[in-house]
């Protein structure tokens, strides 16, 4: 019988739920790792260990017997070679080596100790490990005939120059110590005939005249003045190495006056009040956020250096080394700046050639100085924010300029048709700012032009199987796509231009066919139909005008287009029937795309075809564009 | 086994610690205490008072007078015909009476230091067969009782303005009279900065007699920059007794040694305690001592310095510090009393000259700001960034309370540009006998070993070596 059951039967809530049965507490204590008949006792015990185990401590045995003897130590005498007299034998304890011992234990105690100091007498003390601390510094000495010859000054006695060198041995060149304890005073004019012995002057008995006040940089400077001169006389200047001839030269242009004017400032500094310490803080701390940021835009400048890479130059630069060189690569950058400068609006008007074909009466008014505008302003973005780049690599790029100009040689190597394949290079005579998707530019063909434009586009490209959004646009697709779409458009004209002329055939025909029948009877009416249509044609210009110049251009041109259809409908009321009642039912938008139509059909006709007759023409445009519209209107 | 290798010397590592014990023996004396123990260890093994006991003893039947003089605080009793003298002068803090001088350092070096050895059986001369009756074995020992300190070098210390008769007179005696094979002079602050690691330091040395302000620059006093007041533990305490003086109840002092027996009272009432009564008279020297030490234990329980920032006197201090709990003496008579605003008072006067205490001379003397400014004025300027970076505080005066604090605001309203750093050692045996241990320090290192003048170098030169070796 499971718990389970147990508990279904005594109604009590199924396991986990509610009470649980306290688990048998684990003994955490780990057992001791006990030996011999201990551990038996423990483990009749089972899980409750038995309180009491009689445990028996035993201090651990040493073991004396596999142990060495005690080391022996013994004071032992030591000399120290960096002193001078080399006669003190100071002693410290240091262990006793194995001979000794070994002499030792063989003789009794007494014994050993004689033996061990004949032993010493005879051997060479130790020297001490500390001797080789003992490092010296350097002063340059002299001679009487080197000083006599060298190093007179009107300033200095020899004696006291001997003085001074005398302390900064010493002293070891600690000059503030040598300064502290500068007391000279000068040898009396009758003590200098006793010799050495004067040296010593005693102050009770002898006259001691007022001695000159040393600063610390008097002292340095006829020092450093002694110094360089020794140097220069042990070692003539033109054979020192680099770092004597440093030394050297630091030596004798020692200027006691800056150092005076340096400790002025110093102490100045020190003197400084607590509201002037503080200002100096925050100022200095001003200075350092100056500089750190100093600093980083240095190296976010030398970082963008490092980015546009810099021209190598295969030719010779030994050109430009000669001032006059120097003066020539002056004036070839200046004219590149010049040339630079001037750029966009060649460019500009470069780019208004084609569009100044046509005659600048029918160009609209304010389009070509925006069109300038547009194109200045985005050359000047392109060279603030990429000049640099694109003179590094548009040197040789840009056929242009450099063969304009002829001034600048191309700098780079030219790459051939495959390379440029290989390494992807490729040529842009402008590139607008900032990065742009190859799809766009598809699509802003096609947005470009008219919505009847584009449906028709779209329509032959749906015929030719192709999505009109490309699935991968790659940079061949994409030009593959861009021909495919002129071609398209090319076709479309053709096929505009076929229709147009089919229709004038139709119409020809339908009129020679009309002649025929009252040939006889109208031989007037061919004279004024020549007029209607002249009069059309001045129509439609100024129309067009009244588009370019009103507020209104749709509304304007429409009437006049009317009119021009109305004249052409009152000429042929057969064929134009529809043609009425279509303008009267298109909508204001359709009104306005058959207006541009027109418009540009106009335009092209004039540049294409200036000699044809723009009646005609016109007439065949509505009706070619009647034509789709009526099929479309028969479609819904 | 290998470490069990004796390392040839050259093997032995020098860098980790570069001492190397030559069992020199150090001595620093003082105005109030007298140092003497063996360089390489931390703390003193002999700390006696400088003050030593003078006794007259009169033998009747020859009716001649001898004295004799006894060292150490513990023979310092109340006693009949007992001078307490002091071997050096109190302005000065330099051997005074050369004679003691010689009497209480032996009695220190030898008695103290090294207490008699039990001779080998072998060599004690009882055991010895009386040869031909004569005493000669014996004149060997006689000869090594002379000199003995002949194998311990010794390294003294002395006060930075100490005079060059009184240095060669210590060599002389140490090496005339004690046979010591090597021996230094140090000065003072050089120790102290060396207790405290430091090769360059201005050293603050506030001792009992005299506080010195000293620059040291690479183990080498600046003699310019000395300074020297007595703005000390003996000031402090005529300060402390003008106040007892002036206090309300006017506080007589009463050393223990007077004090039979007492009972205690409230505070600030009367004091209750018999007075021992002595067959002899007790001489003013020895109660001035015993006064002394009650006015230590004041001063060491007591007596506080206003941490700042600002003076004392400034307004408004003295009001705070009223607020505040004060402390309670209580004097060995028994008479007690709560000590608030003047534990304060007393030990204004090292800082601010007005507020300290009338002196019954009436004389002023140099505060320890003026001290610091006068030392750090006639050092070089280059100098004087790295001095106020490594200031070290020693002596046991600077143990009063709060003392650190106002020094170092004290020095930051003098040098506010500057960067103010205090070395004090924490422990205070290490602020008491910090030139000892800078001596003991100095005395093991194993390239001290060479500039020891030793015995040789003293005979052919004469005393005059010290002056010419101990810069």
């Amino acid at each position: 019988m499971a718990s389970h059951d147990v508990r279904d039967v005594l109604n009590l809530p199924a396991e986990g739920a509610g009470f649980r049965p306290a688990k048998k507490q684990k003994t955490a204590v780990p057992r001791p790792n006990l030996k011999g008949l201990a551990r038996e006792v423990q483990n009749l015990g089972g899980d409750n260990p038995i309180a009491i185990v009689p445990e028996i401590s035993t201090f651990k045995k040493r073991r004396f017997g596999s142990r060495k003897p005690a080391a022996r130590w013994e004071m032992r005498p030591f000399h120290n070679s960096a002193r001078a007299d080399g006669s003190l034998h100071l002693r410290h304890w240091r262990r006793r080596t194995e001979g000794q011992s070994g002499a030792q234990s063989q003789d009794g105690q007494d014994a050993g100790e004689d033996k061990k100091e004949t032993e010493q007498k005879s051997e060479e003390l130790d020297d001490s490990g500390f001797a080789k601390f003992n490092v010296q510094v350097d002063v340059p000495q002299y001679s009487e005939d080197q000083y006599n010859s060298n190093l007179t000054n009107n300033d200095w006695t020899k004696d006291e120059t001997d003085y001074l060198f005398d302390l900064a041995r010493t002293f070891d060149l600690r000059w503030p110590l040598i300064w502290d304890r500068y007391e000279y005073s000068p040898k009396l004019p009758g003590g200098a005939g006793n010799g050495e012995g004067a040296d010593t002057t005693d102050p009770n008995t002898a006259v001691i005249p007022a001695s000159k006040v040393r600063s610390m940089e008097d002292l340095k400077c006829r020092y450093y003045e002694v110094a360089a001169k020794m140097m220069a006389v042990q070692k003539p200047v033109q054979y020192m190495t680099q770092a004597e001839y440093a030394l050297h030269g630091i030596m004798a242009n020692f200027n006691p006056n800056s150092e005076t004017q340096r400790k002025k400032f110093a102490q100045n500094a020190l003197n400084r009040s607590k509201e002037e310490a503080r200002e100096e803080e925050s100022l200095l701390i001003e200075v350092r956020r100056i500089v750190a940021r100093q600093e980083r835009l240095n190296q976010e400048r030398r970082e963008l250096y490092n980015r546009l890479d810099y021209p190598h130059t295969e030719q010779d630069i030994n050109a430009f080394k000669s001032s006059a060189g120097l003066q020539t690569l002056l004036q070839n950058l200046m004219s590149v700046d010049k040339s630079k400068k001037r750029k966009p609006i060649m460019e500009a008007n470069g780019n208004s050639t084609p569009t100044s074909a046509q005659p600048p009466s029918a160009h609209p008014g304010s389009t070509p100085t925006a069109e300038n505008s547009h194109n200045r302003r985005e050359s000047i973005a392109a060279s603030t924010s990429g000049s640099a780049h694109r003179d590094s690599i548009g040197g040789g790029e840009r056929p242009e300029r450099p063969t304009k100009k002829g001034a600048q040689p191309p700098e780079r190597k030219k790459l051939t048709e495959q390379e440029e394949q290989i390494y992807g290079v490729s040529h842009h005579d402008r590139l607008s700012s900032g990065p742009t998707f190859r799809y766009e530019r598809i699509n802003k063909i096609l947005t470009t032009k008219s919505h009847a434009q584009h449906q028709r586009i779209t329509n032959t490209l749906a015929e030719l199987d192709i999505p009109s959004r490309l699935n991968m646009p790659t940079r061949s697709v994409v030009e593959e796509m861009e021909k495919l779409l002129t071609a398209i458009g090319l076709l479309l004209d053709m096929r505009k231009m076929n229709d147009k002329i089919d229709a004038e055939i139709r119409t020809e025909q339908a009129k020679k066919a009309e002649r025929e029948k009252a040939l006889a009877a109208s031989q007037a009416e061919g004279g004024a139909k020549a007029e209607g249509e002249s009069s059309s044609q001045a129509q439609g210009k100024s129309g067009d005008k009244g588009q370019v110049n009103g507020n209104k251009p749709a509304t304007n041109g429409e009437p006049a287009d009317k009119a021009a259809n109305a004249k052409t409908n009152g000429e042929e009321p057969a064929t134009n029937g529809t043609t009425d009642g279509e303008s009267d039912e298109t909508p204001d938008a359709m009104n306005d795309d058959e207006a541009e139509q027109v418009k540009e059909e106009a335009g092209d006709d004039r540049a294409s075809r200036p000699g044809s007759s723009g009646g005609q023409k016109r007439s065949a445009s509505v009706l070619s564009s009647v034509s789709d519209k009526s099929a479309k209107r028969q479609k819904k | 086994m290998a470490s069990q290798q004796p390392l040839p010397n050259t093997q032995i590592p020098l860098d980790v610690y570069g001492g190397d014990e030559v069992s020199a023996l150090v001595l620093d004396a003082g105005y109030c205490h007298t140092r003497a123990g063996f360089a390489g260890e931390d703390v003193p093994k002999s700390v006696l008072p400088s003050f030593y006991g003078h006794l007259k003893s009169t033998n009747s039947d020859t009716s001649t007078t001898t004295y004799r003089d006894i060292f150490g605080d513990e023979c310092l009793n109340p006693r009949a015909d007992f001078e307490i003298k002091n071997y050096m002068s109190r302005t000065e803090s330099v051997v005074e009476d050369w004679d003691a001088a010689t009497k209480i350092w032996e009695h220190m070096l030898i008695k103290r230091l090294q207490p008699d050895r039990e001779t080998h059986p072998s060599k004690n001369g009882l055991n010895d067969p009386p040869e031909d009756g004569e005493g000669d074995v014996a004149m060997e020992d006689v000869e090594n009782q002379e000199k003995p300190l002949a194998e311990n070098p010794l390294l003294m210390t002395e006060a930075p303005w100490n005079a060059g008769k009184a240095r060669e007179k210590a060599i002389e005696i140490v090496m005339e009279n004690w046979g010591c094979p090597a021996f230094w002079l140090s000065r003072t602050p050089v120790c102290a900065a060396f207790a405290a690691g430091k090769a360059s330091a201005l050293v603050i040395d506030v001792g009992g007699a005299n506080t010195t302000v000293t620059a040291v620059h690479d183990g080498m006093i600046l003699k310019r920059s000395i300074q020297k007041a007595p703005v000390g533990g003996l000031w402090l305490s005529q300060q402390i007794r003008t106040m007892w003086e002036n206090n309300d109840p006017k506080i007589d002092v009463i050393p223990t040694y007077m004090v039979e027996n007492k009972t205690p009272v409230d505070a600030g009432a009367p004091a209750q305690a018999k007075l021992r009564k002595f067959p002899f008279e007790i001489a003013p020297s020895f109660r001035t001592y015993e006064e002394e030490r009650l006015l230590t234990e004041f001063k060491e329980s007591v007596v506080e310095v206003w941490r700042g920032p600002g003076r004392y006197a400034n307004p408004g201090n003295e009001d705070l510090v009223k607020t505040q709990p004060g402390r309670v003496f209580e004097m060995p008579d028994g008479s007690n009393q709560m000590w608030r605003e003047q534990r304060y008072r007393v030990s204004e006067g090292m800082w601010d000259e007005t507020a300290a205490l009338p002196l019954p001379d009436g004389s002023k003397v140099q505060t320890i700001p003026e001290l610091i400014k006068a030392a750090l004025n006639a050092v070089d300027v280059d100098l004087r960034p790295n001095l106020l970076g490594n200031v070290v505080v020693t002596g046991g005066t600077s143990l009063l309370n709060g003392f650190n604090d106002r020094l170092n605001n004290e020095l930051a309203t003098i040098y506010p540009g500057v960067k103010i750093k205090l070395h004090a050692a924490g422990l205070t045996t290490e602020r008491r006998f910090g030139s000892w241990i800078g001596g003991s320090i100095l005395a093991s290192l194993g390239t001290f070993h060479q500039m020891w003048i030793s015995r040789k170098e003293y005979e052919e030169n004469g005393a005059g070596i010290v002056e010419k070796r101990c810069k």
